[in-house]
């Protein structure tokens, strides 16, 4: 009887339970939506910010160490003496977090002699370089996408796959001083020869570049002589932000105790990160560049709370729409109860049959609502971010408890009203 | 003279005949019992005259005017203005208190006027009562507030379906001596019942079986 | 009519008044819709001035340099910085460039004389390993130099410039307050306060480079630069595309995110409140058969009940702009450490939607109530 009781009021009552499984279904999606992609801000946030370059630099160790022990007979001309080998490029991916490090690319500057006589700094680098990893991973690092705020005036990027190593690209400052445009071929000269090469592209990069140019690494190193070397390595890495630990860790890894140790190495810390490149590049120093990193963990910090608060935001505002409703909807049956109270139903049967019906309701309308808020979060991450939002399981179990909670809750003033309500009272029609 | 006349009027649901073919009048200045068991009509014949429904078929003459086929806004403004309503199961706003539950219907007939409601409970002996909520007072005063309300506009004709229906003996003998009092001055009052008792109180009493009119009775023990 | 207003007003209060219980769910289920709507709308105004606050970390986004063939001073300079409005300079710092010798490396490094003071605020990601140079006799080492030549915080080093005019060589001695670690080029330079730098040049008052953070869009700034070189011929403005163009970008998607996540909250919290205002009215429908039964026209018993709701959302309106405010007072406090202005538009709005929306989700109630005869709600269904 019970069974059928429920069932009576569930599809009898079709309007007004779908209302309330209507609500609890926005009430679950707006949860479902906002804790998804509170979650998934971070990283997303954290791409964005990859547009601001590299956070770390990798530089050959020796450079300081070996000018600082000879540098009193050094005549202060030629410091750096040490490079890096381009063939240990490529082992930053082999590094524990080598899932982080999203892009990379080596340097080697030097100066060059142009036709008419003036110098240029050239920077050879790789623009988009292909690598076929160890791993069976392939991707394609370099400039194009380290330097993503340059602007591309004339001509277009390196392609290193397709285009001659003897192209290059050139500064804006540098090509309106020498009237150069894309297209043209120009003498580079080095301390090794010189080169006939091609003007690529003009770019436009609001700095120091202006006035250099960039060049493919194969052919500086081989204007310098250099084979093989590189003299620093910009990387760009997606890193949580430093906290106190972080900061310890920068100081001296030794120094931590050895649960400490474990919980810094196993964290995307940038300081954890400069420390496995330095593992795995033999006689390099991996620094963080402070004005990326430092700007990044404030700004990723900062979004990611703003993101919870707003959530939390959310949740009570579908906490407290949800249990009104389940109130105000049980309240409306208060003749109904009377009645079931004055042909002898215990309160408890009542209650139970409330609660019953209103979490039924709830069963339905949250796992509609959980699949409205996965649309909800895919909208918002493909209209931001233009990528997916990754659902985490672990937001299941977080909106059936909330969901449960709130339309207990929201049913505890309607049953306490239920228990006072006196069954003559409500069929005598004094409740108009 | 006649302020009610319906002129053969049916009332039909589908296959059902609520109504089938009835005649009847009230005289102004009349009461009228209107009695017979359930499914006799009774409630359709009501709603017909207190102007909640249409007749399917015939002409219901109220004061002189047919109004068998006003639309349903005109039909609110003649029950507004001409008849007054009072209900078995007494009907008041829970939250206003007995004299507002008064104003309100002065509010949509005219204009609100508190000294006449808080006359009208007078009245009705329940002056004392008037800032109570209907959950304070009792059944019968409850009714009594509906009495009280359904005359404050002074209506032609005063509607009342089974008013004594959810009272006690006593608070019915107050009612029908309202009721009394209300003939006395000149009030035409239907009454639907199927209490004999009430319905012996009135002048004339009209008994419905199956849609139709079985009979009529006169009360000869009738007191003015 | 008077005493017709006045019944009107009595029986909207006391159906507010009286029924507390429904009309507290009610109003709390407007003003929770109000409260998200004001906050939110507030944090979606604010996000791009705090966040943009935040991105300043990223250091000067514009810089100011001699036109070609002039030479800039501190005051021509300055004369540009009024292009900006002060509210929106976070900081100007003056950057002078020399070669000097270090004497007892007979090594040349790159001196940069600058204001400390503006130099915090341009670069905050400076991390300086003991003090900030205090007066005009210390200086900033960079922490790669530093290691180079061998120097430690409090070391005295003595630092030479060849004056091509008159022919001199200036010597003086400095104190290395800190050192300078940035993970970039500063770290090879030596930084000092400007006067320092005339005293060891002998040269006054040129700069080569004025670094500022700016807190505006990169429209703005373009304007802003334009105006500049436009005031004053022998000053060229330029953006730090580095900086501008990925803030822009970076700060594009941050807003687009909390306006759509507005957008979503606020579709869903009024949906929940109509079914809840619905559920109110819909439990009234009672007592509306008997309103028609007394004679009350469809007119007057919608103008009655719109009445109660439009009330509703005007307390439930103003109730949510004020919880919305100490919300997003609450968020800016507590993620920007800063306080946030009151929006004095969003007053009206709030209150005007929460109005709409709790008139709107009682007409569909009520029209549906008013559609049944009064006759059958009356017989108690």
């Amino acid at each position: 009887m019970f069974i059928r009781m429920i069932r009576g009021a569930l599809v009898r009552q079709r309007g007004k339970m779908f209302l309330i499984a209507f609500t609890i279904a926005l009430g679950a999606s707006l949860a479902t939506a906002m804790l998804n992609v509170m979650l998934d801000v971070g990283d997303k946030v954290n791409q964005e910010l990859k547009t601001y370059g590299a956070n770390i630099t990798v530089k050959p160790n020796s450079s300081t160490l070996l000018s600082s022990l000879y540098d009193v007979e050094d005549e202060g001309e030629q410091i750096e003496t040490a490079y890096l080998n381009e063939e240990d490029v490529s082992k930053l991916k082999t590094i524990f977090w080598a899932y982080n490090i999203v892009d990379f690319a080596p340097f080697m500057k030097m100066a060059v002699t142009l036709e008419d006589g003036n110098e240029a700094e050239a920077v050879g680098t790789w623009f988009n370089h292909h690598l076929d990893l160890t791993t069976g991973e392939s991707l394609d690092a370099g400039v194009v996408s380290l330097r993503s705020w340059w602007e591309v005036t004339d001509g277009s990027w390196i392609d290193e796959q397709n285009d001659p190593v003897n192209t290059i690209m050139v500064g804006r400052m540098l090509a309106v001083r020498q009237g150069w445009n894309a297209g043209q071929t120009v003498t580079l000269t080095g301390p090794r020869g010189s080169e006939e090469v091609t003007i690529a592209g003009i770019y436009d990069a609001g700095g120091d570049e202006d006035e250099q140019i960039y060049a493919p690494l194969d052919l500086v190193q081989k204007l310098n002589g250099l084979d093989g070397k590189v003299e620093s390595i910009e990387v760009s890495a997606i890193t949580t932000p430093d906290n106190d630990l972080a900061k310890r860790a920068a100081q001296n890894p030794a120094a931590l105790s050895a649960a400490d140790y474990e919980t810094w190495y196993c964290t995307a810390y940038v300081s954890a990160i400069c420390y496995q490149i330095q593992e795995a590049i033999p006689d390099a120093v991996a620094s963080a560049v402070r004005q990326v990193a430092e700007s990044e963990g404030s700004i990723l910090d900062k979004t990611q709370l703003l993101m919870i608060l707003i959530t939390i935001l959310s949740l009570i505002g579908a906490a407290l729409g949800i249990s009104n409703l389940v109130t105000a909807s049980v309240m409306e049956r208060a003749q109904e109860f009377g009645l079931m109270k004055a042909i002898g139903a215990k309160d408890y049967s009542i209650t139970g049959l409330v609660m019953i019906e209103i979490l039924i309701t709830a069963l339905v309308g949250g796992v509609a609502g959980y699949f409205m808020g996965f649309g909800f979060a895919q909208l918002i991450g493909h209209s931001v971010f233009g990528s997916a939002i990754e659902m985490k399981v672990m937001v299941i179990p977080i909106v059936v408890v909330l969901i449960a909670l709130v339309t207990a809750a929201g049913s505890l003033p309607a049953i306490r009203m239920i228990l006072r309500l006196r069954p003559a009272e409500v069929l005598h029609g004094s409740k108009t | 003279m006649s302020l009610l006349e319906l002129k053969d009027i049916s009332k039909i649901y589908g296959e059902l005949k609520a109504l089938d073919n009835v005649s009847i009048h009230v005289d102004k200045g009349e009461w009228v019992a209107i009695m017979g068991p359930s499914g006799s009509g009774k409630s359709t014949m009501m709603n017909i005259i207190g102007c909640m429904d249409k007749p399917s078929k015939g002409q219901v003459f109220l004061d002189g005017v047919d109004i068998s086929k006003e639309s349903s806004r005109k039909l609110t403004e003649i029950r507004r203005d001409k008849i007054g309503l009072i209900f078995q199961q007494f009907h008041m706003v829970n939250y206003l208190t007995a004299v507002e539950n008064i104003m309100v219907s002065q509010y949509y007939h005219s204009l609100p006027d508190e000294e006449e409601a808080l006359e009208a409970l007078g009245r009705v002996g329940l002056r004392d009562r008037a800032k109570h909520l209907p959950s304070q007072l009792s059944g019968g005063e409850q009714q009594r507030v509906c009495v009280a309300r359904a005359l404050i506009n002074h209506p032609e004709l005063i509607l009342a379906d089974e008013p004594t229906g959810n009272l006690d003996e006593a608070n019915e003998n107050i009612v029908l001596d309202l009721f009394r009092q209300l003939h006395r001055e000149g009030t035409t009052l239907i009454v639907v019942t199927h209490d004999p008792e009430v319905a012996e109180a009135a002048q004339r009493t009209i008994v419905l079986e199956h849609g139709r009119v079985a009979r009529e009775i006169i009360n000869e023990n009738f007191q003015e | 009519m008077n005493t017709k207003r006045k019944m009107f007003l009595k029986m909207v209060t006391a159906s507010l008044l009286r029924r507390r219980s429904r009309m507290l769910i009610a109003l709390l289920s407007i003003a929770v819709g109000a409260t998200i709507l004001s906050g939110l709308v507030t944090i979606y105004y604010d996000v791009p001035r705090q966040m943009g606050a935040q991105f300043r970390n990223y250091g000067a986004n514009m810089i100011l340099v001699p036109a070609s063939g002039a030479s800039m001073t501190t005051e021509s300079a300055s004369e540009a910085l009024k292009e900006i409005p002060p509210d929106n300079l976070i900081g100007a710092s003056p950057y002078r460039y020399v070669n000097v010798e270090m004497t007892s490396r007979q090594r040349t490094f790159i001196a940069a004389g600058t204001d400390f003071e503006q130099v915090m605020s341009t670069s905050p990601y400076f991390v300086v390993e003991g003090e900030w140079p205090r007066n005009d006799r210390e200086i900033l080492v960079g922490k790669e130099t530093a290691e180079l030549v061998g120097v430690k915080i409090n070391s005295v080093m003595e630092l030479s410039f060849r004056n091509e005019e008159t022919k001199k060589r200036n010597r003086i001695n400095f104190t290395v307050s800190g050192l300078l670690d940035t993970g970039g080029e500063e770290e090879s330079y030596l930084f000092m306060t400007m006067k320092a730098m005339e005293d060891l040049t002998g040269i006054t008052d040129t700069l080569d480079v004025m670094e500022m953070s700016v807190s505006a869009a990169e429209d703005e700034l373009n304007s802003y630069a334009e105006a500049i070189s436009a005031a004053n011929p022998d000053i060229s403005a330029r953006l730090v595309k580095r900086v501008t163009k990925s803030e822009a970008s970076v700060l594009s998607k941050l807003q687009a995110l909390v306006l759509i996540v507005t957008l979503v909250v606020l579709a869903l919290t009024m949906i929940c409140v109509c079914t809840t205002m619905m559920a109110v009215v819909s439990e009234r429908r009672r007592e509306i058969g008997l309103r028609k039964a007394l004679g009350a026209s469809d007119q007057s018993i919608r103008a009655e009940f719109l009445g109660e709701g439009m009330f509703l959302g005007l307390l439930g309106g103003l109730l949510g702009t004020a919880l919305g405010f100490a919300f997003a007072q609450f968020v800016s406090v507590n993620v920007f450490e800063s306080s946030i202005s009151f929006q004095p538009l969003l007053l009206p709005l709030t209150v005007v939607v929460s109005v709409v929306v709790s008139a709107l989700s009682c007409m569909l109630p009520i029209k549906n109530a008013i559609a049944v005869d009064p006759a059958l709600v009356l017989k108690g269904e």
